[in-house]
């Protein structure tokens, strides 16, 4: 085989090896996006829900307003956040609010026994946990991502692919990060 | 713990083709062509058979497992267990199956994650917590992601292959032995082709069982993967490992995708035993709580 032969299936085999890169790169990152809106997702079905809580539980604890307004203030906060930062910052601020208001209802016995009150809390708690899982998903993407972005070769095309390294989700509230399974 | 799994299966699944080009070479030296026509049919004939059963995988295993299809209404906690997984794990959303029975137990079939099926016993549902029935869970879909049907199914077919062309070739020993003795050339002894034959079966299924057992382990960490939640997992186990009732409809077929083993397990030994030992599943299960960062 002659030199130039060789040569020209050396460029195919890089430009192949390339495209594989770049496509990984790609697909990594929107992979990203996707768990993010993902996240989103879990979080206004979260915002959802509560109005209904709130309501419930005005009706057999009315003066309990510190907590009440807690909630309904950090639900209004999360509604209008946008960047990462701030969506995770309004994403603990409002399960920590939620747990003080459902703390507080632990003392009303008739509001604990209520179906509608029950019906919630089984909702709020499924839907803390896929908030949590969704966090935890877009978590190892995150960490695939930027894996991928800092080591060789794939760190290579990372200009070419414009793609760059994401950042976490992280949640301020340690006790939020630990906890994947909430039971109220 | 997962890649180890993953390359272990790959060389078990190497020494099964090894295993089946072996055969076919016993086979074609022994008879010196006579034997060839009947071969690459009967091959057809398992392959067509096993991928026809894998397709039509969930709707043949609903109809042996009489496990019956749900909504979420009708078991909208269920539901929601089920639905945190799926998004932990990344993977579409599986149809979701009761069985009526009092022994718990669950399985996970389908071709891939978008064609999934999980079910699970009446006796599971009501013996278990939500983080080990989300445990379970976890356990089932880990299944489906880590494609095992498809990896059953070419460790079934392989096996299946092995056994007919052994037995094919056992046939024609009795019956065509005088004749052979005649031909000349690349004639294997007939007494040496017999051993292969003998065991070539016996190893096939030896195999088909460790494969088995290692996606069992790779299933437990995968699960562990999703949910960061070892306890439940293990919780899950210890509450399988208490219970001695076994699922009613049960056979060899569908035995390896049950949680735990449905079949007799005093009589089963460890070499053919579909799953790892309980107890083995329970200890790799605490050390990811001990260690979880590994």
């Amino acid at each position: 085989m002659d030199i130039s032969l060789l040569i020209i299936i050396a460029v195919g085999l890089f430009i192949v090896f390339g495209i594989l890169q770049y496509n990984k790169l790609i697909r990594l990152n929107i992979r990203v996006d996707e768990a993010f809106a993902q996240i989103e997702v879990q979080l206004k079905r979260r915002a959802d829900l509560i109005p209904n809580l709130v309501e419930t539980v005005k009706g057999y604890a009315s003066h309990e307003k510190e907590a009440l307004e807690k909630v309904v203030q950090a639900r209004a906060a999360s509604t209008t956040a946008s960047t990462l930062p701030a969506v995770a910052a309004a994403d603990g601020a409002l399960t920590n609010a939620l747990r003080g208001l459902l703390a507080v209802a632990e003392a009303y016995p008739d509001l604990k026994a209520s179906t509608n009150f029950l019906q919630l809390q089984e909702e709020l708690s499924t839907t803390e946990n896929k908030v949590s899982f969704a966090r935890q998903f877009y978590n190892d993407n995150v960490r695939n991502l930027n894996t991928a972005v800092r080591t060789i070769p794939t760190s290579f095309f990372v200009g070419f692919a414009k793609v760059g390294e994401r950042e976490f989700y992280e949640v301020e509230d340690p006790t939020i990060r630990n906890a994947p399974n909430v039971k109220f | 713990m997962e890649s180890a799994n993953k390359r272990k299966t790959f060389l078990l699944l190497f020494f099964m083709g090894v295993l089946v080009w072996s055969v076919a070479y016993v086979a074609i030296t022994a008879f010196g062509g006579t034997g060839a026509g009947v071969i690459p049919l009967a091959v057809l004939i398992t392959l067509v058979s096993v991928w026809g059963s894998y397709f039509a995988s969930d709707k043949l295993v609903l109809k042996m497992t009489r496990a019956k299809l749900i909504t979420e209404a009708d078991n909208p906690n269920l539901f929601n267990v089920v639905h945190e997984v799926v998004i932990a794990s990344g993977l579409p959303m599986p149809k979701v199956a009761i069985v009526n029975d009092p022994a718990p137990n669950a399985f996970a079939t389908g071709r891939d994650p978008e064609h999934a099926l999980i079910a699970f016993t009446t006796g599971l549902l009501d013996s278990m917590d939500r983080d080990e029935l989300q445990g379970v869970t976890a356990h089932e879909m880990a299944h489906v992601a880590n494609r095992d049907t498809l990896v059953s199914a070419v460790a079934a077919t392989t096996a299946g292959v092995i056994a007919l062309i052994s037995d094919i070739l056992m046939r024609m020993l009795w019956f065509g032995g005088a004749r052979n003795r005649d031909h000349h050339g690349n004639q294997m002894p007939i007494f040496l082709a017999i051993i292969p034959l003998i065991l070539a079966p016996i190893a096939a299924t030896l195999l088909k069982a460790a494969v088995s057992r290692r996606r069992e382990s790779l299933a437990d960490a995968t699960a562990v993967s999703f949910t960061r939640n070892p306890a439940g997992l293990r919780s899950a186990l210890e509450v399988l490992a208490r219970d001695t009732t076994v699922v009613q409809a049960r056979s060899n077929a569908v035995a390896h995708l049950y949680i735990e083993s449905p079949l007799d397990t005093s009589a089963a030994s460890k070499l053919f035993a579909t799953h790892p030992p309980i107890r083995e599943r329970i200890e790799a299960l605490r050390k990811m709580e001990a260690n979880p960062l590994v």
